[in-house]
């Protein structure tokens, strides 16, 4: 009931009488050629198995509009609307039961709004954009600059990104020099971000990413992309709500300040002449500062069919090693001064496998009239995923939510 | 705790060597591969085109890069026929 509460809340009104706004700025004037595109979207993101089960919902919608051929401006609206369930003191002893009945119920509601601008020639193109996004217990400020050129006769084409991030955490207030195993967990978001609330506490974090990427037509059927990103953040980086257990007592987990983050992924599409359609693989190698090391391998096949209709078949591998202070019992293995809960810092194998198909109706085909649109595009996506966490446990119990589905329906519009 | 300086450097120096090698790989590799305009049909499938997935491809990865413990090298807009 929550949920729908909460999606009941959505501020689809807003966003309408905006889309309106810009779609009539430009519409009448360049009646015949592309003015922008409306897209709306929404993921699913359900996590089951056992008590702690895990809904996703995450709506979009995106309105881009271009005023002169060698600009374009964008709004979008995201939220991220979540409940569930989650375990507040990991590995917490009990006699009878395992950690996992005492998971408490989480809900939260994250939206985020996003403007942005970018300039084309011939010779590439530049684009800014700016984001800003709240919930009950966090606040971001981002920023993005990046830049496009063509090279060798439009067969080469490098981008360069830089993203700058200025985020808030809420926490439980305590003293900065207090010794992290005397640590509290926050129990709600209550009093967060309030100037009058004396215990709670707004925490730094800052981010950096730089990414770069170079695409390579190689022969007239076959196109590769190479891409490198670099991520440093600093700040308080642990979840305020989660505790572990220690041996004695349990404590806000206590992650490292910093962490440097490196990925280098290699792409290739070869298209497949006697079946027209396209086969897409990819790598992608990962490591950081906290010696969390992670290979990714994608394969996939794209066929169209009929022409309005295409067709993705793909399959995804994921695993990786945990990170240098992960413990599955820091009674009896501590790691440091360092302690975590997050199954995300633990051992993994991931396995997912989906299709998704686009329906996309032009002018004309099929006989079809769509009015004042140049194109009309249907997608609807569908992924199963399966988790291993060979080394991670709540209490005695094996994690009972490793299986979920991902499913995200779009129309986008284009005018 | 802070990063001091020198590990900050030390950081960014392995992205920059890493990134070094690719421009190298570039200049050696691209500048002797020609695909001409008029053999661009397949390239301007949108199955050949990185990026195409677009929205949905962003909300896939928002949602998985909160469920693995890794992040980066997702595929940036490029390929294709060439024509932007």
């Amino acid at each position: 009931m929550q949920l729908i509460a909460q999606l009941r809340a959505l501020p689809w009104r807003a966003a309408i009488v905006l889309g309106a706004v810009l779609f009539g700025l430009v519409a009448p004037g360049r009646a015949g050629a592309d003015n922008g595109e409306f897209d709306a979207y929404s993921t699913l993101f359900y996590e089951f198995g056992g008590p702690l089960e895990m809904i996703v919902v995450n709506p979009r919608a995106s309105l881009r509009v271009d005023p002169v051929d060698e600009m374009s401006l964008r709004v979008s609206y995201d939220a991220d609307i979540v409940s569930g369930a989650s375990v507040a003191v990991v590995d917490a002893p009990a006699a009878e039961i395992d950690a996992i009945s005492s998971a408490t119920q989480l809900n939260d509601f994250r939206s985020v709004v996003t403007g942005g601008l970018e300039l084309r020639s011939d010779f590439g193109a530049i684009r800014g954009s700016y984001s800003y996004g709240f919930e009950n217990d966090y606040r971001s400020h981002s920023f993005t600059i990046g830049a496009r050129t063509d090279l060798f006769e439009r067969n080469t084409t490098l981008d360069l990104s830089y993203a700058r991030g200025f985020d808030l955490v809420c926490n439980l207030f305590q003293p900065r020099n207090q010794d992290p195993v005397d640590r509290r967990r926050l129990d709600s978001s209550q009093g967060c971000f309030d100037d009058q609330d004396a215990d709670t506490d707004a925490l730094d974090i800052d981010l950096q990413t730089f990414q770069g990427s170079w695409t390579q037509a190689w022969a007239p059927i076959f196109v590769t992309q190479l891409t490198l990103t670099g991520q440093l953040v600093e700040g308080f980086q642990s979840n305020p709500y989660r505790a572990v257990w220690l041996g004695r007592a349990a404590a806000q987990e206590n992650h490292p300040q910093v962490r440097f983050r490196y990925a280098a992924a290699l792409s290739g599409r070869l298209w497949i002449e006697p079946l027209s359609g396209a086969v897409q693989a990819s790598v992608r190698a990962y490591r950081d500062s906290w010696d969390v090391r992670s290979i990714t391998a994608e394969l996939a096949y794209e066929q169209s069919i009929d022409g309005a209709l295409r067709l993705r078949l793909r399959g995804r591998y994921y695993t990786q090693g945990a990170a240098a202070f992960f413990s599955d019992d820091y009674s009896l293995r501590p790691r440091g001064q360092y302690f975590t809960g997050d199954r995300e810092l633990a051992d993994m194998e991931t396995f997912m496998a989906g299709a998704h198909i686009i329906w996309t109706l032009t002018p004309g085909t099929e006989g079809s009239d769509i009015g004042p649109f140049q194109a009309f595009r249907l997608m609807l996506k569908f992924d199963f995923i399966h988790n291993e966490f060979p080394n991670f446990r709540y209490g005695r119990a094996a994690v009972p939510n490793n299986n979920s589905i991902l499913t995200t329906l779009g129309l986008e519009l284009v005018f | 705790m802070r990063p001091s300086s020198s590990d900050r450097l030390a950081a960014w120096r392995g992205l920059a060597r890493a990134a070094a090698v690719a421009l190298v790989a570039l200049a050696i590799a691209s500048g002797c591969v020609m695909v001409r305009p008029e053999e661009r049909e397949f390239l301007a499938d949108p199955a050949m085109t990185f990026g195409a997935e677009g929205t949905a491809a962003a909300q896939e990865e928002h949602v998985i890069s909160n469920r693995e413990g890794s992040y980066g090298g997702s595929a940036v807009t490029g390929g294709g026929c060439g024509c932007n």
